[in-house]
């Protein structure tokens, strides 16, 4: 086999051997295991890399391994696939980094980053798939290893928002199970195929069955993109430990959701005859608009910053599924670019939530007053990404915004532009108090301590991560005419894969 | 084209932000702080350096960008240079040596916002240095840190979403419509786009909030009145003007005539432009005066873009009237706000001094002869021929109306600021010294009619003399007979107590809206919507524990151990799979 075809086998198979390999590594030999995780980590990121290269001047990467006949474990790394792995290794790496800090002298550390490699191998194989069988297969998979994650602290609370991801996550997964099963029957192959989907060929007698498919398809993809009514999960779920909620918030598990709506959207069924034919994106859109208003709505009422962070979520990833749904190529491009700018955004929010609680103890935004002072490159990091949400320029989100926007006029669906600007608001609402109680008002007389004193505001490896993730967000947005920019990326998406 | 404009233009934009920026750090060298009133400086070697506009193509900032002048803008940047210059030259004076850093990095970033958006030559560089503006301004509103200070920051911020949100809307429809980022590119297009209402209403909505356009205007009798007097002048002097040029960039003016628009725009406008003295009047506080008067002359510019709107084969002519009419009004405005803040800080018997040099700027707002004042309402009123009857009719008649309101909430700033009133502010102790940015700012002002008056068609005719003096001295002679007896003091002061309102005027109703709005957002994120989502999970799981599964199961067993039953079941299940297998 070439490199070609090795690759994707490996970028798959590196961070689940180290997953093994940590499970294996006694609990004192920290050095060991923050090295392995590191190099692993800056390997698969430079691997990344190089695959985003070569995909860019228009090579493929494709690895086919047969289980049983016809279903085939089959990877193939193209445009889109690149989007979302190169957001994950990227992410990857910070988080990684941010946990050595975050859990450093805590207890179950190797089976904390044993499952957290397993967590971004799972991720790696969902962005590379090019089966719904193999899709499956891997969310599946990142569905049971983000469990123990979630319930890492093993207090009651954790236990049972962990019990909630699990009904949720096995139900949906169950959902998208019989949906996959039904629509081999009726096709007799699940290969993606990118241009025109795989369903068309059917004819008009099976209409009936490809709209309850796909219903029962986006059911089940819609409980880890945390559509309304299937969101529940994701606030419970922010009791894991801070790396954790970035992770799952930013990348793997709300990602991995969205992600299997564009395929499904796109190379499953053809978008347009999604669109058109069966008429099934109208809807999807407002769903996805009443759960951008929804989990606003929510969030302004919540005094938990990471439970509010969590409603901001299930609003701001609702944004791709709408840019998804609005099935235009100026919206898709809207949508896709903000796979990557929540990511870099929400992110950096949780990773500043968990150094306000690591360092300071401070988990309630009530208890947020004057921390500016306090933490200032923290907060500088935070208002930036805060800001961003909002959709202020230059920050990434508002490139997401306006593409969305003139996505949204493109396909005459102006009803858009409403939620957009109602969303700004809402957004605003809930963020702005936080960036005026941090940045305006005067501190308490004095901090509590809770790790030994440094001379910076907290540990390096606790402050670079979120510094540099605000950082990514400012230039994704400020360069976004750039090329490699996500943005780019997004554009080179449409038009090589989706709208020749 | 040489390379020194350019790098010039760059700068103005560049050198305040990375002065704001490095004075926002905790730590930051000294020599930061001895650099920061000078934040301007670029911007002003800019606008008098004598070259051909300039155009910068920078395509990898946001979406592609332009940078550039051309005529609409040079007045705005002559404007923004020399006032943000004497105001962070008089700031290095006038604010207290420990609070200065802080004050500074506001200012220096609210001025890079505003020199980039009078730069801007594309809507997302517009609506990028608009948005770092309106947002660094606000720690200019909270500088002093009073109970009121945070209350006109709040009432201020929530505008400036609510604008920001406009634009955005604004910018994308036009974006959309035009299929271009360039304004210049999108205004001819876009007075043939479907979309062209919405475009006009949300820019009205989100420039204006900016503009203190009548029934926006609610936050600026708050917030220009509480920053410091520097920051004051700019925020009343120049970044209101920043929502006008927003509307001449955008509006498709001199393209296509709009008269339903442009008759909203003038009636606005008008209303404004006495609605305003006439709340004005009835102030406790020289500087909200100043704010309302600052509300009352953005409405006669308001009116011009009507005017434009309405005719637009005139609007060469109405848009020399109408900047001439925006520098003038920014510098005397800018001056006023200045002084009533110098007077504040001088001791008794310089007071004297500060208040006569207060006469000129206003003098000069009011539109008396050989001043900058006539000069700009003269050009204004010759434009006004230019209309149908029914409309020239009104303005030549409501202009000079505007310029008898003017002097009399002028006059009334006077006599409130005036030595022999008990009411003026009180002598300071320490006073500052020797103030020769304001004694710069003067002098421009009173040289503007001399320098303008050659480059503009402005002809000097006694008819143009005696149209200025008459409002003024109807007004004069108007303020002069009450202050002359005492009686007719205090009846006036007892009509105006009573007309009373508190700054800000419409806010108490909006006030109540948003509370009312935010009530029930309220109700309903914490209180509807959780509970009706518990109240289906109740329900679903309900269903799942009232079924007795177990005992159907246990039924079903029961049944199936009869072996005929279950036989016959058997060969059904294997009939009806045939059957399928069949077919």
């Amino acid at each position: 086999m070439s490199m070609q075809s090795w690759l994707p086998l490996l970028i798959l198979a590196g961070p689940l051997t180290l997953g093994l390999i940590i499970f294996m590594l006694p609990e004192n030999s920290v050095r060991t295991r923050t090295t392995l995780n590191l190099l692993a980590a800056l390997i698969k990121l430079g691997m990344v890399g190089w695959m985003i290269w070569h995909v860019y001047r228009g090579q493929h990467f494709e690895s086919r391994i047969v289980l049983m006949s016809d279903f085939d474990l089959a990877m193939q790394v193209g445009p889109l696939s690149v989007l979302f792995l190169g957001l994950s290794s990227v992410l990857w790496l910070a988080t990684t980094i941010y946990a050595v800090g975050y859990l450093e002298g805590s207890p179950h550390r190797s089976r904390f980053f044993g499952f957290f490699s397993l967590c971004v191998a799972a991720t790696a194989g969902v962005a590379m798939a090019s089966n719904l069988f193999t899709f499956l297969l891997f969310y599946e998979l990142l569905t049971l290893a983000t469990y123990p994650l979630i319930v890492h602290r093993g207090t009651d609370i954790a236990r049972r928002a962990g019990q909630t991801y699990l009904v949720y996550t096995i139900g949906g997964g169950t959902l998208l199970l019989a949906g996959t099963v039904w629509l081999y029957t009726l096709t007799g192959t699940l290969e993606f195929a990118p241009q025109g989907g795989f369903v068309r060929t059917l004819g008009q007698a099976h209409h009936a069955d490809l709209t309850a498919i796909f219903m029962l398809l986006i059911v089940g993809l819609g409980v880890k993109a945390a559509l309304v009514p299937l969101h529940s999960w994701l606030p419970q779920a922010m009791v894991a430990p801070a790396p954790v909620s970035a992770l799952l918030h930013a990348v793997a598990v709300v990602k991995a959701g969205v992600f299997g709506i564009v395929r499904v959207l796109y190379d499953v069924f053809d978008i347009e005859f999604a669109a058109q034919e069966l008429g099934v994106t109208t809807p999807l859109a407002i769903i996805a608009a009443v759960t951008i208003l929804y989990g606003s709505l929510r969030a302004l009422f919540q005094d938990d910053l990471k439970r509010r962070l969590a409603f901001s979520t299930v609003s701001q990833v609702s944004y791709i599924t709408l840019g998804i749904a609005l099935a235009g190529p100026l919206a898709a491009i809207g949508g896709l670019v903000h796979l990557v700018h929540q990511g870099l955004m929400k992110i950096t929010l949780f990773f500043c939530a968990g150094n306000l609680a690591e360092t300071l103890g401070i988990h309630k935004i009530s208890e947020m007053k004057g921390v500016g002072q306090r933490m200032p490159f923290t907060m500088a990091a935070f208002t930036l990404a805060a800001l961003g949400m909002i959709g202020m320029p230059p920050i990434a989100g508002f490139i997401s915004k306006w593409y969305l926007g003139l996505g949204a006029l493109q396909m005459e669906q102006n009803w858009v532009i409403w939620i957009l600007i109602a969303s700004t608001l809402l957004n605003a609402a809930y963020f702005l108090p936080i960036i005026y109680a941090v940045w305006f008002c005067d501190p308490p007389a004095s901090w509590p301590v809770m790790r030994k004193p440094t001379h910076q505001e907290t540990t390096w490896a606790l402050l670079l991560p979120p510094v540099a993730t605000a950082l990514l967000s400012l230039t994704a947005g400020m360069l976004a005419a750039l090329s490699f920019s996500p943005l780019e990326w997004a554009l080179f998406i449409i038009h090589s894969q989706f709208w020749r | 084209m040489n390379i020194l404009l350019p790098t010039l233009l760059i700068a103005a934009v560049a050198w305040p932000l990375l002065l704001g920026l490095i004075l926002s750090l905790p730590r930051r060298p000294g020599i930061v702080l001895r650099l920061a009133p000078w934040g301007a400086l670029p911007a002003l070697l800019a606008v008098i350096f004598p070259s051909p506009d300039p155009l910068i193509e920078v395509p990898w900032l946001l979406l592609g960008s332009l940078w550039g002048l051309d005529p609409v803008s040079r007045p705005f940047l002559l404007l923004a240079g020399l006032l943000w210059g004497i105001s962070g030259w008089h700031a290095s004076t006038s604010i207290s040596a420990s609070r200065q850093a802080h004050f500074f990095s506001w200012f220096n970033l609210a001025l890079a916002g505003n020199i980039g958006l009078i730069l801007a030559q594309d809507m997302l560089n517009f609506y990028l240095f608009f948005t770092l503006m309106s947002l660094a301004s606000y720690g200019l509103i909270i500088h002093t840190r009073t109970a009121e200070a945070w209350r006109a920051g709040t009432r201020y911020i929530i505008l400036v979403m609510l604008g920001e949100a406009a634009i955005f809307a604004a910018l994308l429809l036009a974006a959309a419509a035009a299929g271009t980022l360039s304004f210049e590119h999108a205004r001819p297009v876009l007075g043939h786009s479907v979309w062209l209402d919405m475009i006009l209403l949300t820019a009205w909505l989100g420039f204006g909030i900016k503009a203190g356009v009548l029934g926006l205007h609610v936050w600026l009798p708050l917030a220009h009145p509480v920053a410091p007097a520097p920051a004051s002048a700019v925020l009343s002097g120049v970044m209101i003007k920043a929502g006008l040029l927003g509307w001449l960039r955008l509006l498709p003016l001199g393209e296509t005539m709009l008269p339903a628009w442009g008759a909203f725009w003038i009636i606005l406008g008008l209303t404004a432009a006495f609605y305003a003295v006439v709340i004005g009047l009835t102030q406790r506080d020289a500087k909200t005066l100043l704010a309302y008067s600052s509300i009352s002359q953005m409405g006669i510019l308001t009116a011009t873009i009507g005017l434009g709107l309405l005719t637009p084969h005139a609007w060469p002519a109405i848009l020399s009237a109408l900047l001439i009419y925006v520098l003038h009004h920014g510098l005397a405005k800018g001056a006023l706000f200045l002084g009533a803040g110098i007077l504040h800080q001088s001791d008794t018997r310089s007071q004297k001094w500060v208040w006569m040099g207060l006469w000129l700027p206003a003098l000069a707002l009011a539109g008396a002869p050989f001043t900058s004042g006539m000069l700009a309402k003269t050009l204004l009123k010759q434009q006004t021929l230019q209309l149908p009857e029914y409309w020239a009719m009104p303005w030549q008649v409501l202009l000079p109306a505007s310029a008898i309101a003017t002097t009399l909430l002028l006059g009334r700033f006077l006599l409130m600021t005036a030595p022999h009133n008990p009411a003026r502010p009180p002598g300071n102790p320490a006073p500052i010294g020797w103030q020769w940015p304001w004694c710069i700012l003067l002098a421009s002002i009173a040289a503007f009619p001399l320098g303008m008056g050659r480059i503009s068609p402005f002809h000097w005719t006694g008819r143009a003399l005696l149209d200025s003096l008459l409002p003024v001295l109807a007004a004069a002679l108007s303020v002069l007979y009450i202050s002359r007896s005492q009686s007719r003091l205090q009846q006036t002061a007892k009509v105006l107590n009573t007309l009373h309102l508190p700054p800000g005027d419409m806010l108490t109703v909006y006030e109540q809206a948003v509370m009312y709005i935010l009530a029930g957002c309220r109700r309903l994120g914490r209180d509807d919507l959780p509970r009706w989502l518990d109240a289906s999970r109740q329900k679903f799981l309900a269903l799942r524990t009232s079924l007795d599964w177990q005992k159907i199961g246990t039924k079903l067993e029961t049944w199936l151990a009869w072996w005929p039953l279950a036989l016959t079941g058997f060969i059904l299940l294997g009939l009806i799979l045939a059957n399928a297998s069949l077919r």
